[in-house]
């Protein structure tokens, strides 16, 4: 299903869980490996609480003191604002969770290849707001109504490049992450923890999760549930999409 | 501090106002907008069970009211293509023709679309945009608006640090929780509430019991006393720590709610904001509220905080007033005409009748 292209990137990090930031050591041996494939080193960041901010504040700068200037994935105006203000040579993405259309996967039971209607009025504010905030393009994973990704960028250079995450869409995740709880005994955990440093029990354990109103295939990425996009769905979008992101697993 | 009571009718007004409300929000659907938009949700809630009837009742509302702020919901995480002109046109008509006070908006190009047309000011950052630390906040600052309702998932020490000058802060107080960020949940209720169908993996174990729990504390324990009290999130114990960080406002979950359920979570948070107006401690509030509400032992465990390091990050006190005093928004201002002052129960009495817990009969689970 996918068109042919070269690969052009090397995503890494978390757009789910600040606990799932990579240290100074992984990230620059990521940056290191597209650096010597000729790839784009890219640095997936999620919401943020204000630690988790100071987290991403340190990274940037010091993967920028050993030389490498990753594109950054943003999910959270804050982080957006960070780039801007102090690291301003990081080429800035828009990510998935700025996108905040609906994704459920129980609307695919009747219409498997979604109901998005990839009308690119949608959003058009928001694109440019971007636009003129130095970001350079929007990534998502596909939704039910479509259009966010707008028409692209412009034979004059202007407009943003487009992102599509296949083939795990995500339908919803949050601070109360099951997994982390199972570290805790059975007073703690949940609500309790949502600032406690989580060691990433789920690291390279997506665990398959079965829903009796979905026959999509679900996983469970730490915090987050994905579940595997129709292929017609998702051969609707990949017209909309100038880069392809592939997950390898379902991972937060 | 005030004290944010849902609303679905008019006559629903008065009794809130009673039980200690001072401010409110609905939800309404614009003329016209089912038949062009079809069951597009413009405010996340059933119009039949949760929405205003119509604008006419709007403005019974808005004079009821008093000069009590009045909130529109315009809270769709996303609407289709063609809405948001007709939304910014119909906000417009709430704030300038209408009374309604300001519009608590989440989709990004419907608060830029506001803030095109000069509404900015007018407008509440819904906490579907989870706004989660200064930064954020900033940014939300920037386009002008004038609060920001903080997202569930936050603690305390995370909320003095988000909560920035420039802006007013609302937190939420009362009922309803959610499992998944609800910013961050890109699923709908009109399927039933995704989370109630999550498990762990695809093998039910002990840490699944543990979840369900979880979940059955965030969807109110499916109970209500006798004394028609919510057992669900609660935030009142952390009261004085959200005053020290400078929250305005105190969100009631609950549009589709009984009014007696309303009544009632209005009237518990009334009695925990007077107590800390007058420099109670997170324990005076905590045995008032378990006394006038029933079920300790689900306070014991901190089952039901919405901000569980109110237990955690702060010494006891004493009975000394906060640093920075906790203000009842009922000790200031002239009443008003239309909604007579609060006349409900005296802040700091406890009702000592016996409670049971009965089971509701109907989920309600989700949000504002």
């Amino acid at each position: 299903m996918l068109p042919d292209g070269p690969a052009v990137a090397l995503y890494f990090g978390s757009e789910f869980c600040e606990d799932r930031l990579p240290d100074l050591d992984e990230a620059s041996a990521f940056c290191a490996v597209a650096r010597d494939r000729g790839w784009e080193p890219t640095l997936l960041t999620p919401l943020v609480s204000p630690e988790g901010l100071r987290a991403v504040d340190q990274l940037a700068g010091a993967l920028g003191a050993a030389g490498f200037r990753p594109a950054v994935v943003f999910n959270d105006w804050g982080v957006l604002g960070l780039l801007r203000e102090r690291h301003a040579a990081l080429p800035r993405r828009a990510g998935r969770l700025v996108n905040r259309s609906l994704r459920d996967p129980r609307a695919y039971r009747d219409a498997p290849g979604g109901t998005a209607t990839h009308d690119v009025s949608r959003h058009a504010r928001m694109r440019g707001m971007l636009r003129r905030l130095g970001v350079a393009a929007l990534e998502t994973d596909a939704d039910l109504e479509g259009g966010y990704l707008g028409e692209g960028r412009g034979s004059d250079g202007t407009g943003l490049s487009r992102a599509l995450h296949l083939p795990y869409t995500y339908a919803a995740s949050g601070r109360g992450c099951p997994l982390k709880a199972a570290l805790y005994g059975d007073e703690g955990g949940f609500a309790k923890a949502f600032a406690d440093r989580c060691p990433a029990p789920c690291r390279g354990k997506p665990l398959p999760v079965h829903r009796p109103d979905s026959a999509l295939p679900h996983w469970r990425g730490g915090n987050t549930i994905f579940y595997e996009l129709p292929h017609e769905a998702a051969r609707s979008w990949l017209v909309h999409a100038d880069r392809v992101v592939v997950h390898g697993s379902a991972s937060p | 501090m005030n004290i944010l009571a849902p609303l679905a009718r008019s006559d629903e007004v008065a009794p809130l106002c009673d039980a200690g409300a001072h401010e409110f929000y609905f939800g309404l659907n614009p003329p016209g907008w089912e038949e062009a938009f079809g069951q597009a949700s413009v405010h996340r809630r059933s119009v039949r069970s949760a929405g205003v009837p119509g604008l006419d009742d709007l403005r019974r509302i808005v004079r009821r009211a008093g000069g009590r702020p009045v909130f529109a919901t315009l809270n769709a995480p996303s609407y289709p293509a063609g809405a948001v002109p007709r939304l910014v046109e119909f906000g417009r008509t709430l704030v300038e023709d209408e009374g309604v006070a300001a519009l608590i908006v989440a989709e990004l190009e419907l608060l830029l679309a506001l803030a095109d047309a000069g509404l900015a000011p007018r407008v509440h950052v819904s906490s579907l945009a989870t706004c989660r630390n200064p930064g954020a906040a900033a940014f939300y600052r920037d386009l002008g608006v004038a609060r920001v309702i903080l997202p569930r998932h936050m603690t305390l020490a995370e909320i003095d640090e988000t909560a920035i000058p420039g802006l007013e802060w609302e937190v939420f107080a009362l009922n309803d929780g959610c499992a998944f960020e609800e910013g961050t949940c890109s699923t709908t209720h009109a399927f039933r509430p995704y989370c109630i169908d999550d498990r762990v993996g695809r093998a039910p174990g002990r840490l699944d019991e543990r979840y369900a729990f979880w979940k059955w504390t965030l969807d109110n324990c499916g109970s209500q006393t006798s004394r028609g009290y919510t057992l669900g999130p609660c935030g009142l114990c952390a009261l004085p720590r959200l005053a020290r960080a400078g929250v305005a406002s105190l969100k009631v979950v609950g549009r589709e709610a009984p009014l007696e359920r309303k009544v009632a979570s209005v009237r518990l948070a009334s009695i925990a904001l007077g107590l800390a107006a007058r420099g109670a401690t997170r324990e005076d509030i905590r045995d008032a509220v378990v006394g006038e509400r029933g079920a300790p032992e689900l306070c014991e465990g901190a089952h039901l905080c919405y901000y569980p390091d109110a237990w955690t990050a702060e010494p006891v006190q004493g009975a000394q007033p906060a640093a920075a005093p906790v203000r009842d928004a009922r000790a200031s201002g002239a009443p008003r005409a239309g909604c007579a002052p609060p006349a409900g129960p005296p802040a700091d009495r406890v009702d000592a009748r016996p409670v049971a817990v009965v089971r509701r009969t109907a989920t309600q689970g989700g949000s504002c």
